[in-house]
């Protein structure tokens, strides 16, 4: 049933709509950020917000994480079919994680949805939802091993908190504190996305501000069209190698992209699904395609689900980039890394000049945990960047994260004082980007030395593969983790430390674009002097 | 008789606002700008302004100063060579930064240039803990040799920033002593100097940014000081700060990250100043201009001043008054995007070749056409007369627009106009409803060339009831700084959870700021009774991170000083976040002193009401296209040279001035204030 009403409107009311939309959601994601507690929102802004429509369509979604968008599009066409619209009522919250029930991605992205209510009727949802670190040195064999799984749930009733369901989430945290806090930061977010939804209704009028979203989500739907027709009709493919601390062979991905006049459709080939957090739900893999579709064809295309329509993204079930039941996700933004460069790599055959060289294609994570004096619990984790691809007229960017994440580091001074770990270094890896007529962005090092007993787990891909250059660019370095001087494979589980051990995390590169011997005299000059190449080159 | 002067160099215009102490007379003179060498043309419109009013620079008892010499040279890349001496293992902190990409989804983004390029970073073994003891001490020699080599490559400015150099300035004060031996004609930026506080890549930003425009800065007020010098000034000229306040010129110099909105804040402290003239105190100004627009909120008189800000893609962690800048004014050209839809800015066609009805070849539409095209701005002369423009270009450059909008001509242009007023309405709700105030509690102080046009539209689309024009509004920067206070912040962090302080901990920390401010007050020679000192401290919730300023009045602080704090910060958390966490405890983090010395400040006489009748100003009308009718409507064309005190202006009228027009809808009504600015209000 199409609840949209028919009213005329014109493109000027859309576009001023449209912007009450954006600015709605930047809001909501200052005021999460602002009022939370832990360092992964406070410092790292791990966390996004967005508004959907009562149909369960995306209206908008804020600047923040392209990877959250996985955990959204999921979540509230699951509540609409589970509670149907009678079982949802005005001050209810919805709370939620479960990749295989009610969308999410993975289990410490905890999604909160309020239900907005104009006139008595189910107009729109205010969503967010913040990387909750916890559920650390957890296993990840299957998903009952990797946290507490949350479907769907009221965690307020009609403005009645559920301190049962609360009490019970909290306790099968490691930092319940922290929860309680950054939960309570994801309500205030929402409660602005109402009142400021509520009020464009009252200015506009309800059926004039439903009827411009609908014309936001053709809009972006008739510019990403107009985008992909302007790449030429063919069939482009593309094959990576994914390796993993926790795999013991890299595994071969592949993609088959379709152009056909302005549609756009993208095949996945990947092995069965495995047991380690690294599967990919169907959710994510979508909300990854949509990233990689968008930079290549308009990056200033509406953040809204008119942006799909134009994509058909298929993959066997069961397979590692669209897993079923019960497969581990928790590392699944590794996958998805590589599943950008699939795309990037195709498509670099048609477009070349709007795509880049490989980008690091990794996410590496590394999880700190151990207990306090008083003997509560604490958990730190974060995630570290590396290099940026070559562009065709430009280097690449060093060390910055890339495409499904964007979070902050945490500094120094914070991280110190909040958890007994020092931090030695904090670089940029010499040598790492791949040479070319454009260079490839450097990789990050970052030396930790822990100053009590403490447990770690890292994570990270293209520790045996390199990102891979374009146009005759050579490929960037890999990355590698060592403990006290060592690379001895120890990553492959949780660790633990004891004061003085050192660990060391360094990033892979990017790889470069075009011939090295085009590239310009005075930017080599540069590259020497700085140190930016390997040695000898 | 004496004299207040002053001056506002822009891009295109340097301004010159004259007060005579005496009479209370204002004169306005401009000058193009000489932006090669900006002295030039400061001396030169303050030398012809004198000219005007028959006196010279001996009669002078004050002059200030706004500039853009220091964001220029920031937007420009033209700083100086500098070098960077940072704890080994950090010295790339400067280029990671954050270490976010510049834009989520455009591949092709950049970052800003890093400041200081890798070979001139040096990295020296140092290490302070997280609680201020030393780990590792400074390597003095290895110290000693970076200098060294910082001066055989040829650096101008050497920039020191060490790890918590905020809680134990040891290291980079020794640091400071080698550099003065080794090397001392280098211009050198001392982290705990500049910035003292949490967060080394902020603080590490502001302080290379200060480093690599302090010679700039020096080089430009030496010369400056100098011309007026030599022109006969007898006074030490004076320098806003991005703060509002000013300072003197030597001062500014060793400091100029604290400049870089040196221009737009004294906008902000002249519509303070009207506010406290006029008695209306909650003020949103808007100073729209030819390619940005600029936003800020005084609440009670007081503009919020944030301690950090993202500048040019700078983090700089200096007091500044809370601007928002948008990238659209007048200039901006309004397009169709590939989807449809109607699109303004950030693309400006600038001065040259400008609006289309300019006629120098841009055939895009702006929003000066728009205006030209529904006649809310003179369809036939700019600045008074003395710019012809052609309407029908105008006219022609919307109709392709209209055309591929498949809309009517007028619509398109109104549509314009439409699209104009969100983008700034957005802006302003970040300033407002994001920090929990309601702008319908606010007036609208509308300025900049282009503000009066579009203000009372903006108002309506925000629920604001009344517009504050002032009398000058396209000079109003340089009228603010006849009205601008010195100013000075210290600052000082030290984390301590409030349950757990005692009354003693703080007032060691206030005394050691009173200290610090007392010697900024004997070193800028201000007498005992124009100091003032405004005291707060930014609190949190322990485990927040980010904090809310919260003022306490001075004096010894006591238990009840505490209970100030508390009930202010719960107040304030309740505002901006819609909770507050019971029982949960709340964390001091950074203590703040700010030192005001009062200067004497033009004083404008209230002039006599004359009565509401506003004939005599009435130069004639012309059909003006009004949204309220979505027609054209015959206005009345006032002068406002002619309008007096009392004068009531009803709408639909167009008020015309050398420097802007102001558009009086339907249904509005424009009052005269006894200051002469005009009050735009519901017709009653």
């Amino acid at each position: 049933m199409n609840m949209i009403p028919q009213v005329k409107l014109n493109p000027i009311t859309v576009e001023v709509i449209g912007s009450a939309f954006a600015s709605t959601v930047e809001e909501m994601g200052e005021a999460l950020v602002r009022a939370s507690y832990s360092t992964n929102i406070k410092e790292r802004r791990d966390c996004s917000t967005a508004l959907f429509d009562a149909e369960g369509r995306m209206l908008c979604q804020a600047e923040h994480i392209p990877m959250h968008l996985g955990s959204f599009i999921g979540f509230v066409p699951y509540v609409l079919r589970h509670f149907g619209q009678d079982g949802i009522q005005p001050g209810d919250v919805f709370m939620g994680n479960d990749a295989y029930e009610g969308g999410g991605t993975h289990l410490p992205d905890i999604v909160l949805a309020e239900p907005i209510f104009v006139e008595g009727k189910l107009v729109a949802w205010a969503i967010n939802t913040a990387h909750h670190s916890d559920f650390a040195d957890r296993g990840h064999a299957h998903i009952y091993q990797e946290g507490l799984r949350i479907p769907p749930v009221k965690l307020y009733r009609q403005g009645e908190l559920q301190e049962d369901i609360q009490r019970m989430f909290l306790l099968n945290c490691q930092v319940p504190a922290e929860r309680i806090s950054d939960l309570r930061a994801q309500l205030a977010a929402n409660r602005l996305g109402n009142i400021r939804m509520t009020e464009l209704c009252a200015k506009y009028g309800l059926d004039t501000v439903l009827a411009a979203g609908s014309e936001l989500m053709n809009y972006a739907e008739r510019k990403m069209r107009a985008g992909i027709a302007a790449i030429p009709d063919g069939r482009y493919e593309f094959r990576d190698v994914f390796d993993s601390e926790s795999l013991e062979v890299p595994l071969d991905l592949s993609v088959t992209i379709e152009v056909r006049g302005d549609e756009i459709a993208l095949d996945f080939t990947s092995p069965p699904q495995v047991r380690a957090g690294l599967n990919v739900v169907y959710t994510a893999l979508l909300a990854t395609v949509y990233y990689a579709v968008k930079t290549v064809v308009d990056p200033t295309v509406l953040p809204n689900a008119g942006l799909a329509r134009p994509i058909t993204v298929t993959a066997q079930e069961g397979t590692l980039l669209r897993c079923a039941h019960p497969a581990a996700v928790d590392g699944r933004i590794t996958a998805c890394q590589r599943v950008v460069d699939l795309i990037h790599g195709a498509l670099a055959q048609v477009v070349p000049h709007r795509v880049t060289a490989a980008s690091n294609g990794s996410v590496a994570v590394a999880s700190f945990d151990g207990r306090r004096e008083d003997g509560s619990l604490w958990v730190y984790l974060e995630t570290i960047g590396g290099g940026f691809g070559a562009r065709h007229d430009k280097d690449g960017l060093d060390g910055v994260h890339v495409h499904m994440t964007n979070t902050s580091n945490l500094p120094v001074e914070a991280l110190e004082n909040e958890y007994p770990i020092t931090l030695r270094r904090y670089e940029l890896v010499d040598g790492s980007g791949g040479d070319g007529q454009f260079v490839g962005g450097m990789g990050l090092r970052r030396v930790y030395r822990a100053e009590k007993p403490c447990r770690v787990q890292v994570m990270g891909a293209r520790l045996s593969s390199q990102p891979w250059g374009l146009d005759g660019g050579k490929p960037g370095a890999s990355g590698y983790f060592s403990l006290n001087g060592k690379r001895n494979g120890f990553e492959r589980a949780p660790v633990d430390l004891v004061p003085g051990d050192i660990l060391e995390i360094v990033t892979p590169g990017a790889g470069g674009y075009g011939d090295p011997a085009r590239r310009d005299a005075a930017a080599r000059d540069r590259d020497l002097r700085e140190n930016r190449l390997a040695h000898g080159t | 008789m004496t004299w207040r002067i002053g001056v506002d160099s822009g891009g295109t215009f340097t301004d010159v606002c004259l007060f005579d102490d005496t009479s209370g007379e204002v004169t306005i003179w401009k000058v193009p700008s000489t932006p090669d060498d900006p002295s030039r043309g400061i001396t030169q419109g303050v030398a012809e302004g004198l000219e005007q009013v028959s006196t010279d620079a001996g009669a002078i008892s004050f002059l200030g100063h706004g500039t853009t010499v220091a964001t220029n040279a920031l937007i420009q890349g033209r700083g100086v060579k500098t070098g960077l001496i940072t704890t080994d293992g950090f010295r790339d902190l400067l280029e990671i930064g954050r270490q976010k990409r510049p834009d989520l989804y455009d591949l092709q983004a950049d970052k800003p240039e890093t400041l200081v390029p890798r070979d001139l970073r040096l990295g020296v073994v140092e290490r302070v803990r997280t609680d201020g003891s030393v780990e590792e001490a400074l390597d003095e020699d290895a110290f000693r040799e970076a200098v060294r080599d910082l001066k055989a490559q040829g650096v101008e400015s050497v920039a020191v920033s060490f790890l918590y150099s905020f809680l134990n300035d040891a290291h980079e004060r020794r640091a400071a002593r080698i550099i003065a031996e080794e090397f001392p004609e280098a211009f050198t930026a001392i982290s705990s100097d500049i910035a003292p506080e949490f967060r080394e890549y902020e603080r590490l930003s502001t302080t290379v940014v200060n480093a690599y425009l302090g010679p700039v800065m020096q080089g430009y007020v030496r010369a400056l000081k100098k011309k007026l010098t030599d022109l006969g000034l007898k006074v030490a000229p004076q320098l806003t700060q991005s703060n509002g306040g000013v300072i003197a010129f030597d001062t500014a110099a060793e400091m100029p990250v604290r400049t870089v909105l040196s221009g737009p804040s004294t906008g902000v402290v002249a519509a303070q100043a009207i506010g406290r003239m006029t008695g209306i105190e909650n003020l949103i100004t808007f100073d729209m201009g030819g390619t940005s627009s600029d936003v800020a909120l005084l609440s009670g008189g007081e503009c919020r001043v944030v301690n950090e800000a993202v500048v040019h893609g700078y983090p700089l962690k200096v007091p500044m008054l809370d601007i928002h800048t948008v990238g659209a004014g007048g200039g901006s050209i309004a397009y169709v995007d590939n989807g449809g839809l109607l699109k303004v800015g950030p693309r400006s066609a600038g001065a040259n070749p400008g609006p289309a009805c300019y006629g120098l070849g841009n055939d895009e539409p702006t929003v000066t056409d728009a205006n030209v095209v529904l006649q809310t701005q003179n369809p036939e002369y700019l600045l008074n007369g003395r710019m012809k423009i052609d309407r029908d270009l105008s006219v022609a450059a919307i109709q392709k627009l209209a055309d591929r909008l498949g809309m009517e001509m007028l619509e398109t242009a109104n549509g314009i106009l439409d699209i104009v007023v969100a983008n700034m309405a957005k802006a302003i709700r970040v300033i407002s409803v994001q920090r929990g105030h309601d702008p319908r509690d606010y007036t609208l102080v509308a300025f900049g060339g282009a503000g009066p046009v579009q203000a009372a539209r903006l108002a309506r689309e925000l629920g604001m009831s009344r517009v504050l024009v002032p009398r000058t509004p396209g000079v109003l920067c340089a009228l603010g700084l006849l009205m601008t206070d010195l100013r000075s912040d210290f600052s000082a962090t030290s984390l301590m959870r409030l349950d757990q302080a005692t009354p003693e901990q703080v007032e060691a920390i206030f005394t050691d700021l009173r200290n610090r401010a007392a010697a900024w007050f004997e070193a800028e020679d201000i007498a005992p009774p124009a100091r003032a000192l405004n005291l707060a401290v930014d609190v949190r919730y322990a485990g927040q991170n980010y904090e809310i300023a919260v003022a306490i009045p001075d004096g010894p602080v006591t238990t009840e000083t505490f209970d100030t704090i508390r009930e202010g910060f719960l107040a304030a958390h309740r505002q901006l976040y819609g909770f507050v966490a019971e029982g949960e405890p709340m964390q001091l983090v950074t203590f703040r002193a700010a030192a005001s010395g009062l200067v004497q400040k033009a004083d404008f006489a209230p002039q006599p009401l004359e009565g509401a009748d506003a004939g005599a100003a009435v130069t004639g009308a012309r059909p003006v296209w009004m949204v309220e009718a979505r027609d054209f409507v015959e206005a009345t064309l006032y002068d406002r040279a002619l309008l007096k005190a009392g004068n009531v202006v009803p709408g639909p009228a167009i008020i015309d001035q050398m420097d802007s027009t102001t558009v009086v809808p339907p249904g509005m009504a424009a009052t005269v204030d006894p200051y002469l600015n005009l009050i735009l209000e519901a017709a009653q």
